[in-house]
């Protein structure tokens, strides 16, 4: 219980003080003052940009956590990555397509919805091939979507390269493929807090499936699960939740290796409360990932994704080298 | 009463025959040894009994039903499986592991996960993380959470191959005990505890089913040295046997 009130307290101080930051400072006075409905031009723009970044961070964040423990659950592996399997990647090709190519549909409908199904064909695709390999388990489908992310990532540059022939639509490409939080307007914070409780539901779905996975194959399919159709289903449903959090954040990279690490540390790697607490982790990340982003180098606006690997980097050699020494 | 009928089991991987067409009885309460030389057949035996090797031809009865057709998680609820090796991904805790066993039955008495820990002797170990474990500790953790449903079918696949003496003791004692007022088929591969504490015991060598007996007869059978390729000098010790191998 401890752990949960120190989370929550932690990502609401994460958040308050994210509001505050930008390259115009505000105080926690004016931050009350401009909630309170105070109709100044400074007080507006708090509440219609950067707190509604804020909370979309906070979202962000939480799709990361849940998703990054979703594959190490299904892959058993504590460094496997939703970018590993091709479904960010795949993510991200649908929305380059959403930025550069102009189709009927508005932009805000489209990106997400591209998102989606590029997140979905390339985790479709990445099982194909590993059935096709005739290699169903974990490691075959690693190694399909380390192969599939590459070559989705080559496709969405030669896309850029391309599609884009005024360098200010590239820039917006490339500035979101680097990683960046949308502002959305409060009625589309809403749809993104729905998808969030969707997603939240859906992977406690999962949970005490994930927990019999982590036993081990044989010992799993002895406990009556059915591993194949488990794996798969999983997998699906973390690519839905990695294309909600790439629809709105961009990749970022490294929180959702991270977050599952810090949460197991602090509730234990049973999934019922590894998954919210995941979610609260990877929200406290990216709230603050995104404050350093937006106001380390005013006027100028660090990609997301950047702060968010200087950090991860480091993490994730530390993580691996613990594990080559045991 | 028979539990579990296996007729004309028939398992074929590529080129390979593992089980050529043999049928087996088991009662509801009874202990059963399985035996035989490397390659004999019997880890293919006991996936087939417990309904999660495909089998190529016949098929096994729980009951009145075809085990191919049960649910999965009926199944896993009616026969608790131990295998060879195992080693959980994450480090979890006793008292999780219990929970994750016990989360595969439908419902349970609210007493099952304390009697657990009891009739295997975790009582404060449950905060203890699966890392920090010794062997004996690891072999009663497994039993307790395969058992906790209260299976009336257990099947053991050599557990105790990796314990020292006295926890192989206690380990194949406790799992032919169970067949007091059980079912219960071990894997064993040490003649004479199988011999000392089972009270039937089955031969395979090659997929072949070559004897099903009771312990006593068996023990002076000759297809015994047959099989293993060698001269056993049967010794009685105490209660039960000790049986040294020749050239």
């Amino acid at each position: 219980m401890r752990v949960w009130l120190g989370l929550a307290a932690i990502l609401l101080l994460a958040m308050v003080v994210a509001a505050c930051a930008g390259h115009a400072w505000a105080s926690p006075a004016d931050l009350w003052r401009a909630l309170a409905g105070d109709a100044a031009l400074r007080s507006r723009l708090l509440v219609e940009w950067r707190l509604p970044r804020v909370v979309a961070a906070a979202f962000v964040g939480a799709l990361l956590g849940l998703g990054g423990t979703i594959y190490q659950g299904v892959f058993r592996n504590p460094l496997a990555e939703p970018y590993l399997l091709g479904s960010a990647g795949g993510a991200a090709l649908g929305a380059t397509v959403a930025l550069l190519v102009p189709l009927a549909l508005p932009q805000s409908w489209l990106l997400p919805l591209l998102a989606f199904a590029g997140a979905w064909g390339a985790t479709l695709l990445v099982i194909g091939i590993s059935r096709v390999a005739g290699a169903v388990d974990a490691a075959g489908l690693l190694l399909a979507g380390v192969a599939v992310a590459a070559i989705l990532g080559a496709l969405r540059s030669f896309l850029m390269l391309a599609l884009s022939d005024e360098t200010v639509s590239l820039q917006v490409v490339l500035s979101w493929v680097l990683g960046g939080i949308q502002t959305p307007t409060w009625a589309g914070i809403g749809w993104l807090a729905l998808i969030a409780t969707g997603c939240v539901g859906l992977s406690l779905g999962l949970a005490r499936r994930l927990d019999v996975l982590g036993l081990g194959e044989a010992m799993a399919i002895a406990f009556g699960l059915e591993v194949r159709r488990f794996v798969m289903l999983a997998v699906l449903a973390g690519s839905v939740i990695v294309a909600a959090a790439v629809a709105y954040g961009g990749l970022v990279a490294f929180v959702g290796l991270a977050a599952p690490h810090v949460a197991r540390w602090l509730v234990g790697p049973l999934h019922r409360p590894l998954l919210p607490a995941s979610a609260l982790v990877g929200a406290i990340v990216v709230v603050v990932a995104d404050a350093i982003a937006r106001s380390a180098l005013p006027p100028a606006e660090i990609p997301l994704g950047l702060v968010t690997a200087v950090a991860g980097g480091p993490f994730f050699i530390a993580l691996l080298a613990r594990r080559l020494r045991s | 009463m028979s539990t579990l009928v296996a007729e004309n089991l028939r398992v074929v991987r590529g080129k390979a025959t593992l089980l050529r067409d043999f049928s087996l009885v088991f009662d509801a309460t009874e202990s059963v040894a399985i035996i035989g030389p490397n390659g004999a057949g019997k880890s293919t035996l006991l996936k087939a009994l417990a309904g999660t090797e495909a089998l190529t031809g016949g098929q096994v009865r729980l009951g009145r039903r075809n085990l191919a057709d049960l649910p999965a998680a009926e199944r896993a609820q009616a026969i608790g499986y131990l295998p060879q090796h195992f080693g959980p991904h994450w480090d979890l805790s006793v008292a999780e592991l219990l929970e994750v066993g016990a989360g595969r039955a439908r419902s349970l008495p609210a007493d099952a996960l304390e009697k657990a820990t009891a009739a295997f002797e975790l009582g404060g170990l449950e905060r203890r993380r699966w890392s920090t474990l010794s062997g004996g500790e690891r072999a009663r953790v497994l039993l307790a959470m395969v058992l906790v449903v209260d299976p009336p079918v257990l099947l053991a696949d050599e557990p105790a191959a990796s314990l020292d003496i006295r926890h192989r003791l206690d380990l194949v004692r406790t799992l032919a005990e169970r067949g007091g007022d059980r079912l219960s088929v071990v894997v064993v591969h040490d003649l004479d505890l199988a011999f000392s504490f089972f009270e039937r015991v089955v031969l395979l060598a090659d997929g072949e089913l070559i004897a099903d007996e009771a312990a006593a007869r068996l023990i002076a059978d000759p297809r015994l040295d047959e099989v293993f390729g060698v001269r056993f000098e049967r010794l009685r010790a105490g209660e039960g046997w000790h049986l040294r191998a020749c050239r």
